[in-house]
């Protein structure tokens, strides 16, 4: 078999629809667009649990923001019949992902859990992902990002405070599920309990419009959610087969 | 847990860098601090490096008392959860909250006593040591009391402990003038409910088990009264039952954020809410549902208000006055709340009686899914009985002009950021002689201190917390410590015993520290609550593992609506300042749920939070119709004057397409002068603007009743906003379907677990 053969028959395995089915989770969030108030409690428990820096209005200006989760709206309709409705959007970790075939350096991979991750000291800043990303979700690091002290007292030890010329997105919280397979194991148990693990968005939503989880375990809220009629992917035309899935907002038109 | 001493554990824990404690601060200061590379060589007892300890907690980041779990590592904060044990949050927390931690954090944080060094409002500071700031305090305080002057103590809202210290503290000083100063109390609807129930109280709004809310402009999933209990509510009510999915109706000038969660937003002419309320009660009455033996007193009482003389009032189509009336009185139960704009009316009080009188008439009181009664709180008697409306802040400022206080207290509340200009509060502070304020941060009122005793933050600080409204049953919550303090910094409770001890006040308030005074007035608890702890301190400690108390004793109320309230029921036109002509626009200000009323402005994660409904960060704007706009021929980031007969602002234009057309609404939460380098000096507030127009019968300012006029400057400055393109041109990516569909479609093998995609 020559290189060019081999290849590609990893490339074919690497694009199958389930190809990590032999691995133990496929985490997946689901969120309830009937439940979701837009209020972006969201926003800043993901800043706080995972160093997000501070950008400054200048670079905001710039369309440079740092936010792993945020908060899109969409108006219909004109006065009096306008209508605003909102989106969480975040990493959709898809399992057939356009940023993980492009990166040059593999600096982003799918991990053995079905999450789409980001080597962080791999990435050489070439943001081609940012780019391929039809969700928009990937974030650039343009600066070193400063804390005024003592802010930085708050970051979170337990997350990279990532560089100059990093890409860097929404991790699915992977330190919480790190240390909920370490508490499991530490149990005796070879799989995390559904509802063991929830990313700090999940945790803090106000209308608990968020739930996470393994939708390989057939009984876990997601899996079930995920059967719920109103459920779909955003942008499925793409074929990105995304963990990240809404359900539909119930429009109750009057009369 | 152990026996370690818990002060003594967050001392040492707390030794590391510059978080030393203020016992160890004077020793620390002649030797070079020594800094390790683990802090923590020798841990103590109960703390392995790398492993997290939470506490729990309450928030003071607003008066709604969530319960919070923080986390720490190596005795830092790092992040902030809601408490899961307690009722009012149940684990949630919203994204102020969520930025508590910044305001411990805070590089803007005061770090110890300072005396004013130069002219008021100068910020020019000398640093000075507890003792000697104190004493001059006590000296002051008791020259006045000796002398028979007046002292003044103007606090934040507080419950608890911390409330009867401060009542106790001025009883002690022979001083009737306690006042508690929040710009968001909603005074006119406890008037309200004074007038229709006979209770000047909060009761609790069962959101979670109603099937039909009618929201007379309450932003209740932002920031009305307790935003993250009603947005569990409301996640319950839409798709938490198999009932049928909560209906949710909006009823405002302009569409905040729940108006946008709600199925149906309705404009109605400001200040008319509760004339339409009154049409909405007329129908019901008509409707022949509601069976009280007062039925003959209502329908005289409301026989003007038919659904055309109504729809001409308001604005609001008859045939839509008829059917909410007729959906609201089929709902098993409906709810009827109003705040927020409906609030800050000068008819507010005739307004909320009106919204009440909805629950009244629907037999909703005391039910599951509607108005529920809260008996007092365990500590501190009824709440909020000294909350100061605008009309005893404009006494407060009269009496400093006329030279009548001699020394007023401020404590961690900023009226001279949230008064409007034409109160004159703060030049009236001018006269008083001796301010002192205890505060965290160099707020607006804080530069015009004397002497500044600074504040802990909540996250160090030992306090207890009844939250209101209430749950219908009693909940107490205590709040913790969970870092040492950082700076040289004290809290309230042990700032206010240390003065009365040296103003010899040692027998009506005998501990020597807020956690002493708390542990004395939670032996009550105990007392009264039997619970199965064998003994006091056991009882103690589950209190302080779990966060929280509670009792399960609910009212049992049956009201009954006075004669004299049936036949005086009315609202009255709504008063507004400035002519028609001249001001043509109805001034909307907006609390949103990261700014508050200004104090998330020195966070700079709400700096960063773009607004939900426009996405822009850092700034003030002014929201006005598409019409409106092009009328004027202006553009979005146009900016405009905005001036009323009280004073001007500048502020870009923002185009919002859920806004009446003669109505335009700014936020409040920016246009800071002082408080730091997040929030100084950047944007407008649109309170210094406001006329001296207060609410009848509650005193309260009336925010919404001031008209403006706008003006282009031919300038642009566009506002900086994270949002794109704000439709969705068939790109569907927020989808929807028909609330009475049946689920269907065909089923897609994603992710090799079937979803099923119903198909259009």
């Amino acid at each position: 078999m020559n290189f060019i053969d081999r290849f590609m028959a990893s490339w074919r395995k690497y694009r199958k629809p389930g190809y990590y089915e032999e691995f133990d989770y496929a985490w997946t969030m689901t969120i309830d667009l009937d439940r979701c108030t837009g209020c972006g409690a969201c926003v800043t428990a993901c800043q706080a649990e995972n160093n997000i820096p501070i950008v400054g209005e200048k670079e905001l200006g710039r369309g440079r923001e740092m936010q792993w989760i945020r908060i899109e709206r969409y108006w219909e309709g004109e006065y009096p019949n306008a209508k605003l409705s909102f989106i969480p959007m975040l990493c959709q970790h898809c399992d057939a992902a356009p940023c993980e075939t492009v990166c040059p350096v593999s600096a982003t991979y799918h991990n053995q859990d079905g999450l789409n991750t980001q080597i962080y000291n791999r990435c050489i800043g070439t943001r081609s992902c940012a780019v391929y990303c039809p969700y928009e979700v990937r974030y650039f690091n343009y600066y070193d990002h400063h804390w005024d002290a003592p802010l930085e007292q708050q970051l979170n030890p337990d997350v990279t405070v990532r560089e100059k010329g990093v890409m860097e997105k929404c991790t699915f919280c992977v330190q919480r599920i790190r240390q909920a397979k370490d508490h499991a194991k530490d149990d005796g148990r070879r799989r995390v309990k559904d509802g063991e693990v929830q990313p700090a968005c999940v945790q803090t939503c106000p209308s608990e419009a968020m739930t996470f989880g393994d939708r390989k375990d057939a009984n876990s809220v997601v899996a079930k959610k995920m059967n719920d009629p109103r459920a779909y992917h955003v942008l499925e035309e793409t074929n990105t087969l995304p963990s990240v899935v809404y359900l539909k907002k119930v429009s109750a038109n009057a009369d | 847990m152990s026996n370690v001493d818990r002060r003594q554990f967050l001392k040492l824990v707390g030794a590391g860098g510059v978080g030393a404690g203020a016992g160890f601060m004077l020793a620390e200061s002649i030797k070079h601090p020594v800094e390790y590379l683990i802090p923590y060589p020798i841990p103590p007892e109960e703390f392995s490096p790398g492993i997290a300890t939470w506490y729990n907690s309450v928030c003071g980041m607003c008066p709604a008392g969530c319960g919070i779990s923080v986390r720490t590592r190596e005795g830092r904060a790092k992040k902030i959860e809601g408490n899961p044990l307690h009722p009012v949050n149940q684990g949630r927390l919203c994204a102020l909250g969520q930025a508590g931690l910044q305001s411990l954090y805070n590089p803007d944080r005061l770090t110890g006593p300072m005396l004013q060094s130069g002219e008021r409002g100068s910020e020019e500071f000398i640093q000075t040591t507890w003792e000697e700031s104190l004493a001059t305090v006590a000296h002051r305080l008791a020259a006045a009391r000796d002398g028979g002057k007046n002292i003044y103590l103007l606090s934040e809202g507080v419950r608890g402990h911390l409330a009867m210290l401060l009542e106790r503290f001025m009883g002690g000083l022979g001083s009737e003038h306690l006042m508690h100063y929040d710009f968001a109390h909603p005074h006119a609807l406890y008037a309200a409910n004074q007038r229709l129930f006979g209770e000047h109280a909060l009761p609790y709004y069962d959101i979670r088990n109603t099937r039909y809310l009618l929201s007379f402009g309450a932003d209740y999933l932002s920031n009305w009264l307790s935003p993250v209990h009603h947005s569990l509510g409301f996640g319950h009510s839409r798709q938490g039952t198999d009932l049928d999915r909560g209906r949710f109706v909006q009823i405002e000038a302009k569409m905040s954020l729940s108006g946008a969660a709600a199925d149906e937003w309705i404009p109605a002419r400001p200040g008319s809410e509760g004339i339409l309320a009154l049409g909405l009660a007329h129908q019901i009455l008509a409707g022949g549902s509601y069976t009280g033996s007062d039925f003959d007193d209502w329908n005289a009482a409301l026989e003007n208000y038919s659904a055309d003389s109504v729809a001409e009032r308001t604005g609001v189509a008859a045939k839509t006055i008829v059917r909410l009336a007729s959906e609201f009185t089929k709902a098993e139960p409906g709810l009827a709340i109003g705040g927020g704009a409906v609030d800050n009316h000068s008819n507010a009080v005739d307004t909320l009686v009106a919204v009440n009188l909805l629950n009244y008439l629907v037999g909703n009181i005391g039910k599951p899914g509607g108005v529920v009664f809260n008996s007092d709180p365990v500590v501190g008697g009824p709440a909020n009985n000294r909350q100061a409306n605008f009309i005893a802040m404009q006494q407060l400022a009269e009496q400093a002009r006329q030279g009548a206080i001699d020394v007023l207290i401020v404590n961690n509340t900023n009226p001279v950021f949230t008064l409007p200009h034409a109160s004159g509060f703060r030049e009236a502070l001018a006269s008083i002689p001796m301010i002192v304020s205890l505060s965290s941060f160099m707020d607006e009122t804080t530069t015009m201190a004397d002497v500044i005793l600074p504040s802990h933050s909540y996250l160090e600080s030992w306090g207890d917390d009844m939250p209101q409204p209430g749950l219908g049953f009693p909940v107490a919550a205590i709040s913790q410590p969970v870092v040492s303090p950082l700076y040289n910094t004290r809290a309230t409770g042990d700032i206010i015993l240390d003065l009365a001890g040296k103003l010899g006040m040692k027998d009506s308030m005998p501990w020597d520290s807020m956690e002493a005074c708390l542990k004395d007035g939670w032996r009550q608890i105990y007392e009264r609550s039997s619970p199965d702890a064998s003994d006091f301190d056991t009882f103690w400690r589950d209190v302080l593992v779990s966060g929280v108390w509670g009792e399960d004793i609910h009212r049992q109320d049956t009201v009954v609506v006075d004669k004299s309230v049936i036949d005086n029921i009315d609202v009255a036109e709504p008063e507004f300042s400035g002519d028609s002509e001249q001001y043509p626009f109805f001034l909307h200000p907006y609390m949103s749920t990261a700014m508050y009323d200004g104090r998330g402005a020195n966070l700079p994660w709400m700096q960063e939070l773009p607004d939900p409904m426009t996405s822009i960060v850092y700034g003030s704007w002014v929201e006005m119709n598409p019409a409106t706009a092009k009328r004027l021929g202006l553009l979005d980031g146009d900016l405009v004057s905005i001036a009323s007969e009280h004073g001007s602002l500048e502020a870009p234009v923002v185009i919002f397409p859920a806004i009446m057309p003669e109505v335009i609404a700014m936020p409040i939460g920016q246009g800071h002068n002082a408080f730091g380098r997040y929030a100084r000096d950047r944007g407008v507030n649109p309170l210094q603007i406001l006329a001296p127009i207060t609410a009848t019968s509650s005193g309260s300012l009336a925010t919404h009743a001031t008209r403006v006029s706008l003006t282009a400057t031919g300038r642009r400055a566009p506002p900086v906003q994270t949002g794109g393109e704000t439709r969705q041109l068939g790109r569907n990516i927020v989808q929807f379907t028909d609330a009475g569909s049946t689920p269907g479609g065909h089923s897609a093998n994603l992710n090799s677990i079937p979803i099923v995609v119903k198909t259009t």
